[in-house]
């Protein structure tokens, strides 16, 4: 079977920095793909350049087969690949039901019935209910956005992207800042969407017992190249991966 | 969670503060000792009088409505929001003066020159953000500005005397049917609030809201943002110029400083007395804006603007969220004001 995201020498240069340097990758349909790498190693500059939000500086990213390097953001989110912050990025003053609202609206066809009130557009009143109680947050679903504690920001940050139903979810550190007794919850989430939901999802993640206990395949980062890639057993053993990031990190004992 | 803002006791709310601003200039009659049909024909003394001020207060409320859209609303600082209001007085006041033509022609030629302007605020749009689109904006309307005040137009637009002698229709003629034009702009004001509320509460309206917290969001979620900052240009080109129409109808002169950055503050100036983003602190903050000004000038004379200075010192101090905003905030509704000032932060 074709992958369901492909990228072929995608390149991108900051001035004399070389964020991504010619990565090849493809992530299958339905696996749970990791990347990891040391801070600076160009993987949230990846993740851009795969939705869109950056322009490659050469290269090709292909989407179920069809060519999306050079879509806007906006386009790629329409095809079905729905992306996460590392840092928290929501809308403030809305409440937790209407930033998910907003999310599982956008990509309906209703964003411009100018003066017919939004509720009664009854699919994504719906579809935020389920999510809001998806992720767990139904006790606080009038709240505004802003007073949620961090850890009910990062899953209010999962609901977002999971209300349009995108097939292919990019989780940039989802657990980032979150007290690590959290961090379970949250991953188990994660993972049950991915099984239940015949998902795809790429992750980048820093906690390496979370990498190696949930994904299917990892790729490792260094430097904007790809340093090795595999199952998470020939990752922990590899040895180059353990000399640039793994060593403090994580030994599979 | 999916409340609407239209319930039952807010409709009456309003369907009676329309019957009570419909009966006043009876009241006022009355108390003056003069009879109440009076009103109904070319009556003269304070009902007259008051009736052409809330005219002006409903004319101002209109235009600041239409910078709540852009600004509250959608968070678009636009510095040049004075050339939508000065467009439709002109225009309307050119259509009457040098073309003859009727109310109806006016108003939808009205609509399309205010549909140009909003596209090309929005070819700006498409370029600019946050200080730059301010900036760029300012420029376009100060264009506008000078143009209308170069001796090149006057036969136009009276260059900087401005626009006078222009002949209103005999129906909606402001000295002979104040109660009718009185009535006519009640209900305009009350109208494109409704459908600004309206707005607000769809779809297109929710985006737009998100557009204001958090633009790059909108984006990553799926929304071509430019096209609903578009449609809030859009429907506040026109209704600005219409509120234009109705100011040059009732004047009927129109002055070159309609078109001035100064009106462009004073839209700003409304809708911060009533809160940003809140609409129906846009109506009341014109409502306090014009009050005020004329009040004050007739209590104190020149020392006026000192002492309106001094209020709006006060009413910011006190009521940093405006009138409505701060009369909200148990909820967190209003967010108008913080959001200005932490955007002004973020971009220092």
């Amino acid at each position: 079977m074709a992958p369901l995201l492909e990228t072929h020498a995608l390149r991108r240069e900051f001035g004399a920095l070389v964020a991504v340097a010619d990565v090849s990758m493809q992530v299958e349909q339905g696996t749970l793909h990791s990347i990891i790498g040391p801070n600076g190693a160009g993987k949230t500059t990846f993740f851009n350049l795969l939705n869109g939000t950056l322009k490659p500086t050469s290269g090709r990213v292909l989407f179920k087969g069809q060519e999306i390097t050079h879509l806007p953001v906006h386009r790629t989110a329409h095809l079905g690949i729905g992306r996460s912050f590392q840092i928290t990025n929501i809308f403030p003053n809305l409440s937790v039901f209407e930033n998910i609202r907003l999310a599982a609206q956008a990509l309906g066809s209703d964003n411009f019935k100018l003066f017919r009130p939004f509720h009664r557009f009854k699919t994504y009143i719906e579809r935020a209910e389920a999510v809001v109680d998806l992720v767990g947050l139904s006790a606080q679903a009038d709240q505004p956005a802003r007073i949620l504690p961090h850890g009910a920001q990062r899953k209010l940050e999962l609901g977002m992207i999971l209300a349009p139903d995108p097939e292919l979810l990019l989780l940039d550190e989802p657990t980032a800042g979150m007290a690590s007794e959290q961090v379970p919850e949250l991953i188990a989430l994660i993972q049950n969407i991915q099984q239940k939901g015949n998902k795809t999802i790429m992750l980048v993640e820093h906690n390496m017992n979370v990498v190696m206990n949930v994904s299917d395949k990892i790729t490792v980062m260094n430097y904007g190249q790809v340093l090795a890639e595999g199952a998470p057993q020939e990752i922990a053993d590899n040895e180059a991966v353990q000399t640039a990031y793994l060593g403090e990190l994580y030994s599979p004992e | 969670m999916t409340k609407s803002t239209f319930s039952l006791s807010n409709s009456l709310g309003l369907l009676a503060l329309l019957l009570i601003m419909i009966a006043l200039p009876f009241a006022i009659a009355l108390f003056d000792g003069q009879s109440p049909a009076a009103v109904l024909g070319s009556e003269t003394g304070s009902a007259k009088f008051i009736q052409g001020l809330l005219i002006e207060v409903f004319i101002l409320a209109i235009y600041a409505l239409s910078y709540d859209l852009v600004l509250g609303v959608t968070g678009l600082l636009s510095f040049g929001h004075a050339m939508f209001f000065a467009v439709g007085a002109y225009w309307t006041g050119i259509a009457f003066k040098s073309l003859g033509w009727g109310v109806g022609v006016t108003l939808l030629a009205l609509v399309a020159a205010a549909v140009v302007q909003a596209l090309l605020f929005g070819v700006v749009l498409a370029r600019v953000k946050g200080i730059t689109f301010a900036l760029v904006t300012l420029g376009l309307a100060s264009v506008f500005h000078i143009i209308i005040q170069a001796t090149e137009f006057s036969t136009y637009t009276g260059a900087d005397v401005g626009l006078q002698g222009v002949v209103v229709p005999e129906w909606i003629d402001t000295v002979d049917q104040r109660f009718r034009f009185y009535v006519i702009a009640l209900l305009a004001t009350f109208g494109f609030y409704l459908l600004y509320r309206r707005f607000v509460d769809s779809p297109t309206g929710r985006v737009c809201v998100a557009i204001r917290e958090n633009e790059e969001r909108a984006l990553a979620l799926g929304y071509n943002t430019f096209y609903f900052k578009l449609i809030a240009l859009l429907l506040a080109s026109i209704t600005a110029a219409f509120a234009g129409f109705l100011h040059t109808v009732h004047q009927p002169i129109v002055s070159p400083n309609v078109a001035s950055l100064g009106f462009t503050v004073a839209a700003l100036l409304m809708i911060l007395i009533g809160g940003v983003g809140t609409l129906s602190g846009a109506i009341l903050g014109a409502a306090v804006f014009r009050l005020l000004e004329y009040y004050l000038e007739r209590w104190f004379g020149p020392s006026a603007s000192f002492l309106l200075g001094l209020i709006y010192i006060g009413l910011v101090f006190f009521l940093p969220y405006g009138i409505i905003g701060t009369w909200h905030i148990s909820g967190f509704r209003l967010k108008g004001v913080t959001w200005l000032l932490e955007r002004g932060r973020s971009q220092n």
